[in-house]
């Protein structure tokens, strides 16, 4: 017997392209930030429209693992994840997608060229465009902590410069953390510098303003949700992750005082 | 009741979830929904404060209020309204208390640290609201979205 006439190595072949590409989505979904019972139910979608069983899926913060079965065949799978980050027209992109495949009118081949061409063609806004909503946000979210009118402009350039400079080191591949403590020390001693020579009172609330595009909001309600939909492991790590860029972040504004001799 | 302070509030938090939005990368029209919850959460939270609630239990009311909302806007909203919703309360995550927090505890460690006492003090409190604002945004989101099962896909 060879191997293309014998059914089990045929039914393991196509178990397998099937369980990878559901782990493709659920891959990109949390890497889109998506919550884990979105990226599950997402990979649970493709793989029922693809014809096969899912046994069952576990999400990691580093790794995820899928297991398929069809009939008295069953395979596991594992895939890396990537960075993790928010990109919402993606994520609602593959959404989309995985409803599509569930209805059972796409191939596992269709399926991995429309996500290919989801990941290239799904618009994002331009770097400097983001770099400017972003230091918008940082002034608007210093008025709500209360800087003062002195200090909008400043916060508002140094947010800016500090999103810019951070799609910067991102894309050259910079540590996350990293990228987190220097851009809070760039964007802290440049709203610092701005608000003083502006005659701002209220330079503290100034710099903490300018770091505020470094928070991680999303993940942060996200680590909350994970836990609450019963993922507790996943719901931890994103916890964690969000404490040390914190960390790293207040360490960048607390040397940036230290430089503008800022108590 | 101070109307200006209500409306700079709602002002600025539009402004905030809006321009989160667009590092989100939530389309032109999402972009403006961003900025009604956003502006939504900061009303129902100011009112909240002015009324004498604490910032946990506003930020809660204020979390409620915009998932609620995004599920009683589903129709134009579609799926995309659990995003909305979150991206109008990211202007709530007391990102600036966490760095204060921090920064306190790291003035503690300092070789000769001055008023260590009411420094631990203003620390163990900053960190304290975090954790609690922070809870109280989470639980005020999911809550409405698991009473009201709505579409995520």
């Amino acid at each position: 017997m060879t191997a293309e006439s014998d059914s089990v190595p045929l039914q393991h072949r196509r178990l397998e392209q099937i369980a990878m590409t559901a782990l493709r989505v659920s891959r990109l979904l949390t890497e889109c930030g998506a919550r884990v019972r979105v990226a599950h139910d997402g990979a649970a979608l493709i793989v029922r429209g693809l014809g096969v069983e899912l046994v069952g899926s576990r999400t990691g913060y580093a790794s995820q693992e899928i297991t398929v079965s069809s009939g008295a065949n069953t395979i596991t799978r594992m895939m890396s994840v990537g960075p993790h980050g928010v990109n919402h027209r993606l994520d609602h992109a593959l959404r989309a997608l995985a409803v599509r495949v569930s209805k059972g009118d796409m191939t596992v081949e269709e399926t991995e060229r429309e996500m290919d061409r989801l990941v290239k063609e799904t618009p994002r806004h331009p770097a400097w465009v983001v770099a400017l909503a972003v230091g918008v946000a940082c002034a608007a979210f210093g008025r709500l902590l209360g800087i003062d009118w002195a200090a909008f402009a400043p916060v508002l350039l140094a947010g800016l410069i500090g999103q810019y400079a951070r799609h910067l080191l991102l894309k050259r591949g910079v540590n996350s953390y990293i990228v987190a403590a220097a851009i809070a020390f760039l964007a802290a001693a440049l709203a610092g510098l701005g608000a003083r020579l502006a005659g701002s009172a209220t330079i503290n609330l100034a710099m903490m303003a300018s770091m505020l595009l470094l928070v991680p909001g999303v993940p942060a309600t996200n680590a909350q949700t994970d836990i609450i939909d019963g993922f507790p492991t996943m719901g931890s790590a994103r916890a964690v992750s969000v404490i040390m860029v914190m960390v790293f972040a207040t360490t960048g504004v607390w040397l940036a005082e230290i430089l503008l001799g800022v108590q | 009741m101070d109307w200006l302070h209500l409306l700079h509030q709602a002002c600025f938090g539009a402004i905030a979830a809006a321009g989160f939005g667009v590092l989100f990368n939530f389309g032109l029209r999402s972009l403006v929904w961003c900025g009604v919850a956003g502006a939504l959460a900061l009303a129902v939270r100011t009112l909240g404060q002015d009324a004498g609630w604490s910032l946990e239990a506003a930020s809660f009311a204020a979390a409620v209020t915009t998932s609620c909302a995004v599920r009683l806007l589903r129709e134009p909203l579609g799926a995309a309204g659990n995003a909305m919703a979150l991206a109008g309360c990211i202007p709530m995550v007391p990102g600036a208390f966490f760095g204060q927090a921090l920064l306190g505890m790291f003035a503690v460690t300092a070789p000769h640290a001055a008023n260590a006492d009411a420094t631990i003090l203003m620390a163990m409190e900053y960190i304290l609201r975090v954790i609690f604002t922070v809870a109280a945004i989470g639980a005020g989101l999911a809550i409405p979205a698991h009473l009201l099962r709505t579409r995520e896909f």
